[in-house]
This record gives structure tokens, C-alpha cells and sequence, in this order.
């Protein structure tokens, strides 16, 4: 592997005792680590396409959402000319947030300041009592807009990054494209954000839960033994290790260190166990077993919006869990519910750093944009059950990350490793259509550890 | 200069009130110190975790939710209650599922927290069914967490709907109001 430009922290560690590559090992220490968030912040988290939010959630002219890149916060708009825009919520006169609310609506943004005024595309439009021309006489107004980062849409999720010359977002997504595709752009209207996100703070780095979202398979069969315990995915509390469900799969990752588990539901869940799909056509297996969130309806659209082969891949084992890097979950998963329903949860999370110790997880909840009311309405009951703040799943995430952060603070402790050392090694399976690094089988830690050499990449690029 | 400064069209929703019905059940009336103890006693069977005791305090319509709050300003600035997105969206057998859980492999909450919910400002009104109360309560919460010496800790207003039945009183409806538009709470493995 090449050498690239690297840095050295003050105690003299470089980013090759942090990322262990001849091991596959990651020191603990990077959890906490003032100097080493900085450069993260710069060398990553100001370099590399960020997920903000959906354009559902911004759908009229004027109107506006607050969010997060890194620690920089940034207004994102939608103008007149249906365009949506990124702009730093920093006012160029005196650094007050120009917009104070975390939604709404407004064809101007005025600064409550000194009332310097911006459009929904950043520009200026002038500062109060324009006849003594209170923005001096040093710049000229072109030059004082808002900061503008740069926006691409993929599936209506609003990406932007500060890196305006930077990596295209199709070299960002890489092979990945294929398999998120059938996740993100499979329907006419596409996906619906079914309301504000969720919002809450955990007191651990942005990296815990950041490599977990590496598709981190194995954690399921422990930390989600409750699954199990409950009869939603295969096997009984006994049989866990016997069945292991939801651990045999297709792992798919890219060097960009995005990652997703593909799952067949039978192999996962236990209402689906019974599930026979052999002998027939895809369009049967779509109607038999409808993928995570595909009402029966916009089954033709499926045909309609990918190819053959990703329609294909969606009726038979489709992506289920992943996420990508630096800071995105997703979940879009059958969730089959106690009460015997299964209407499937649509999650992303972003996780977003607040300083080395703090994290804020952000919950997006999705359904299709052109299923039935009840259908989205039962979606959003299930993911709000499942995932996020009060999500019997991610409650356990939520306690255990904490702990792992405390760990990091010792003096011994900081030096312990986290391990990457299960690898199964790529390989392409049969009747595959995607690209990318695959991993079938048993879940390995491959994909987590590309996540962390997506990581050492980004961070040795000064 | 014309600059524009229209922002949001009012939304529909009317600013939210605690209590809605006018009849009031007055402060120190016995159905008031009845469900006013009732309150208490659903604290106490929480913070003890005696989920089963608690669970029979439950009517089996209930519905158990919490909308998020969001920071918004000019016209729409109180009306900041959004109910298109909830942190806990339950039903009775939601709950069931979340107190049998809760019995088993649940990390969240094992080793559990421990909790004080201390439960003020409580008014109260009747309901259009005879036998039913609103009841609206303050709730601040303290969880201890392992052997994190500090807290972490929530606080909401709760609206209500208490229904007499079988001599005692069963929630029927609980609407929480959290304070925070981001939580500072790790999880909601605790109930409200
Ligand atoms: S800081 Fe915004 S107008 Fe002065
Ligand atoms: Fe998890």
C-alpha cells in the first residue's frame, strides 16, 4: 500500500499506531482524543459528502430545515426555482446564526443581529438602512453571502459537502450505487420523510457508533438477543447460537467504506421461515414476500425504476442493514411485529459529532412516498417501536456505546485494541449481479474493517 | 430596499393546551386526592419497576405517545408540538411487549436505572363520558445509570385521560410532552 502524508499527535502516535493495518486492529484511544477530533473534523467531516435530510421535508418554496455537518450547522432551502441549497448558519458580519428556528419557512433570512438579510440561495440582499450602506464599503455584495456548501440529491436525500472541488457524490457512492438504488430510487415518487427527525445526545465519539454502522452483523445475536427472546427473528432463546438467524447473508462493502447486509427473509425472521420461494419468478417472490416497505401496489414500479438484475436481487435478498461513512446507519428492515403485522421500518441515522465525547443521533423515518396512509402510518408506529429513542432494538446501542466511551479514558485502557480479526476475505458469490467487495456467509468483520481503512484513507489526506 | 420578510403561513393546528375540558375537579375534592394518589401510586410502582402492577393500571384502548418538539419561530413559534413524529408511539400490547422485554434480555435496562419521578402541578377536569378525567401533571425525572454519578433526567407534562373502572382508575390516554427538542436522555427504556 502506498504511504501517504499522515500527521503525528503530540505524544508522538501516528495515524499507523491508531489504525493497526498489519493486524487489523484499531486503538481504543481513538475514541477520546481532543487533538485527533479536530483533524476529523477537518479531514473528514468538512472533506466528505454528508446525509442532511430528504427534500419531502422541504417542499415548498421558502421553506427551510437546520442541520448538522460536523460541528458546523448549515440552513438548507428550497428557493423559488424548486433549487435546494446548503448555506453555513454563520452570519458574515458578526457570526450570529442568521436562522435561529430549526424549521419553517421564509423567502428571506434576516439575521435578528444587525439584520443583514440573505435569500434561500445565500446570496445578500443588504444590511438594514441601506442608504448608509452598513456593510461597509470593502467588499462587494456578492462577496458577502452566506457560505455555500455543495448539494447533490440522490433518491430526494439531500447530500452536501464543503469539498467543492472535491470527489464526485457517483465516486463517493462507488459500487454501492447498485444495491442503494434499490433502496432509495425503486418508485415513482419515491420516499417520504414521515415527519421531523428524532433528535437525542449520547455521551460517547461519533466513531462507536459510526464503525457499528460498518454493518456490524454479529452484535445482533447478542446485544438483540431480546429479538430472538421475542420471537421476531428465527430461533428461540435456546437456540440462538443453533440457528444464529439473521447471520447468513451476502455482506457487500466498497473501499469507500459503505456497507450493507443482504438478507433473505426466511433465513431472518421467523414469521417468514415458512416462506418458499423456490420455483418461482421474481415477480412472484415480490408478491409472495414484498420487499421491506413495497406495498404490493408499487410492485410494477419496481420494474419500472431498476434493472433487471437489481429487481431481481430486491425479491430475493434484499439489503437490509448497512450504513455508510462516515456517519450513516440504515435500517430498512421486514421488522415483523408481535402482533403479527409486518408493514416493514424505513430508518437512516445520521451520527453527529458535538466534541470528542458527544454524539447526536439523529432518527429520519421514511415510508414510500405513494403507499397507502395506513401502510405509512403502521411503518412510522413500527420504527418508532423499533429504532431510535424509545426502539427496543437501538435502546441497547444506546447504553452500550456509553460504556465503551468510558472505557476509552483510562491509562491502560486506552491502550487495549479494538479487533477487526474475524475476516472472511472477498469473494464473488453465485448468481450475483452487483459489484463491489462480497462477503457471503457468515457475517464477518470485514466490512467494518474497510470502514476503518475508508477512515485511515480520508484522515492521512492532509 | 423591498426585502421580503414573510415567513410561514400560520399552521392549522391551534396552540396546544394542557387542559381542555372547563369542568374542573377541584384541588382537594376526593375524586382530585383519589387520582392524585393514583399518580402517585403509578410513580412509585415504575420507579420500583413492579411492571405488573403497573400494566393493571392500564386500560387496553390505551394509547401512550410522545411527539417531538422543534424549535420554530415568527407565527408558528408555540405551535411546536409535532405530531407527524413521536419518541414512543404505543398501544396496550405495545406496552406488554415493551414490560415482557423488559423481563428478559433488555441491556437498556439491565442493570436497571434507578429512577425518582416526581409528579406536580396536577389539574384536573371531567370528561364528556362520565367516569372519565383529564388529568394534566408535570413530570421531572432523575435515572441514575450504572455508577454514572450524574444523572441524566427528562422533564414533560403529561395530558391524560383516567377512566373509573372496577373501583380504581385506568389510564386510557397519555400524550407526553417532552421539553427537549433534542433529548438528553441516552434512551427512553423507561416509561413516562
Ligand atoms: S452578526 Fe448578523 S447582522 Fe451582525
Ligand atoms: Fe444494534
Amino acid at each position: 500500500m502506498l504511504q501517504k502524508a499522515t500527521f503525528t499527535l503530540a505524544d508522538g502516535a501516528t495515524l499507523d499506531d491508531l489504525v493497526i493495518r498489519d493486524t487489523n486492529e484499531v486503538s481504543l484511544r481513538v475514541m477520546n482524543d481532543h487533538e485527533l477530533y479536530k483533524l476529523e473534523m477537518e479531514r473528514i467531516f468538512a472533506k466528505t459528502w454528508l446525509l442532511l435530510g430528504h427534500d419531502t421535508e422541504i417542499p415548498k418554496a421558502g421553506d427551510f430545515i437546520v442541520r448538522d455537518m460536523g460541528e458546523d450547522q448549515v440552513i438548507v432551502t428550497r428557493d423559488r426555482n424548486n433549487e435546494i441549497h446548503v448555506n453555513l448558519n454563520v452570519c458574515p458580519h458578526r457570526g450570529m446564526k442568521v436562522c435561529t428556528a430549526e424549521t419553517g419557512n421564509a423567502q428571506a433570512h434576516r439575521c435578528i443581529y444587525h439584520g443583514w438579510a440573505f435569500r434561500p440561495d445565500g446570496s445578500f440582499i443588504g444590511a438594514p438602512v441601506e442608504k448608509e450602506k452598513m456593510h461597509g464599503n470593502q467588499r462587494e455584495k456578492s462577496e458577502l453571502g452566506l457560505k455555500k456548501a455543495r448539494v447533490r440529491l440522490y433518491g430526494g436525500l439531500i447530500f452536501a459537502t464543503w469539498n467543492i472541488n472535491g470527489p464526485s457524490f457517483d465516486d463517493f457512492l462507488g459500487d454501492m450505487k447498485f444495491y442503494l438504488d434499490q433502496l432509495f430510487c425503486r418508485t415513482d415518487s419515491g420516499l417520504e420523510m414521515l415527519g421531523p427527525p428524532q433528535r437525542f445526545v449520547l455521551p460517547c465519539n461519533w466513531k462507536i457508533p459510526g464503525e457499528q454502522s460498518g454493518s456490524d452483523g454479529f452484535h445482533t445475536l447478542t446485544l438483540h438477543r431480546s429479538l430472538m427472546e421475542g420471537g421476531i427473528m428465527g430461533g428461540t432463546a435456546e437456540s440462538i447460537y443453533d440457528n444464529a438467524p439473521g447471520m447468513y447473508g451476502v455482506d457487500v462493502s466498497v473501499p469507500q467504506g459503505h456497507s450493507l447486509r443482504c438478507l433473505e427473509a426466511a433465513q431472518t425472521f421467523k414469521m417468514f421461515a415458512d416462506v418458499s420461494f423456490e420455483g418461482k419468478t421474481t415477480e412472484e417472490r415480490l408478491n409472495l414476500l414484498p420487499p421491506p416497505g413495497v406495498t404490493k401496489d408499487l410492485i410494477p414500479q419496481l420494474f419500472k425504476n431498476l434493472s433487471k438484475e437489481q429487481v431481481e436481487q430486491l425479491a430475493t435478498i434484499p439489503p437490509q442493514v448497512g450504513g455508510m461513512f462516515p456517519n450513516i446507519l440504515l435500517a430498512f428492515i421486514f421488522a415483523p411485529r408481535t402482533d403479527g403485522g409486518s408493514s416493514g421500518a424505513l430508518a437512516l441515522h445520521t451520527y453527529v459529532p458535538k466534541g470528542p465525547d458527544k454524539v447526536e443521533f439523529v432518527n429520519f423515518i421514511f415510508a414510500e412516498k405513494d403507499a397507502p396512509e395506513q401502510v405509512k402510518r403502521d411503518m412510522l408506529q413500527n420504527a418508532i417501536q423499533q429504532t431510535g429513542t424509545s426502539g427496543i432494538i437501538e435502546q441497547d446501542d444506546a447504553d452500550t456505546w456509553p460504556q465503551i466511551m468510558r472505557n476509552s479514558r483510562g491509562a491502560i485502557s486506552k491502550t487495549m485494541t479494538l479487533k477487526y480479526q474475524a475476516l472472511h476475505g472477498h469473494e464473488r458469490p453465485d448468481n450475483w449481479y452487483g459489484e463491489g467487495l462480497l462477503y457471503p456467509g457468515f457475517t464477518k468483520d470485514d466490512t467494518q474493517w474497510n470502514w476503518w481503512l475508508a477512515y485511515y484513507d480520508l484522515m492521512a489526506e492532509a | 430596499m423591498s426585502v421580503n420578510y414573510a415567513t410561514a403561513a400560520v399552521d392549522k393546528a391551534s396552540v396546544m393546551r394542557g387542559l381542555v375540558s372547563k369542568i374542573r375537579v377541584p384541588l382537594g375534592s376526593e375524586i382530585y386526592n383519589r387520582l392524585l394518589e393514583t399518580l402517585y401510586d403509578e410513580a412509585a410502582a415504575l420507579d420500583e419497576r413492579r411492571f405488573d402492577d403497573w400494566i393493571v393500571m392500564l386500560a387496553e384502548d390505551l394509547t401512550y405517545t410522545a411527539p417531538v418538539r422543534v424549535t420554530r419561530n415568527g407565527p408558528n413559534k408555540d405551535r411546536d408540538v409535532m405530531r407527524t413524529m413521536m419518541h414512543f408511539d404505543d398501544n396496550y400490547a405495545s406496552i406488554l411487549m415493551r414490560t415482557g422485554r423488559l423481563a428478559k434480555s433488555a441491556w437498556a435496562e439491565d442493570p436497571p436505572s434507578r429512577t425518582r419521578r416526581f409528579v406536580t402541578n396536577v389539574r384536573m377536569a371531567e370528561c364528556e363520558t362520565a367516569g372519565e378525567y383529564e388529568v394534566v401533571s408535570y413530570l421531572y425525572v432523575e435515572r441514575s445509570r450504572l455508577d454514572n454519578p450524574e444523572n441524566e433526567t427528562t422533564s414533560c407534562e403529561r395530558r391524560d385521560i383516567w377512566r373509573l373502572a372496577d373501583g380504581g382508575y385506568r389510564l386510557s390516554r397519555r400524550e407526553i410532552i417532552v421539553d427537549q427538542s433534542t433529548l438528553g436522555m441516552s434512551n427512553f427504556a423507561i416509561f413516562l
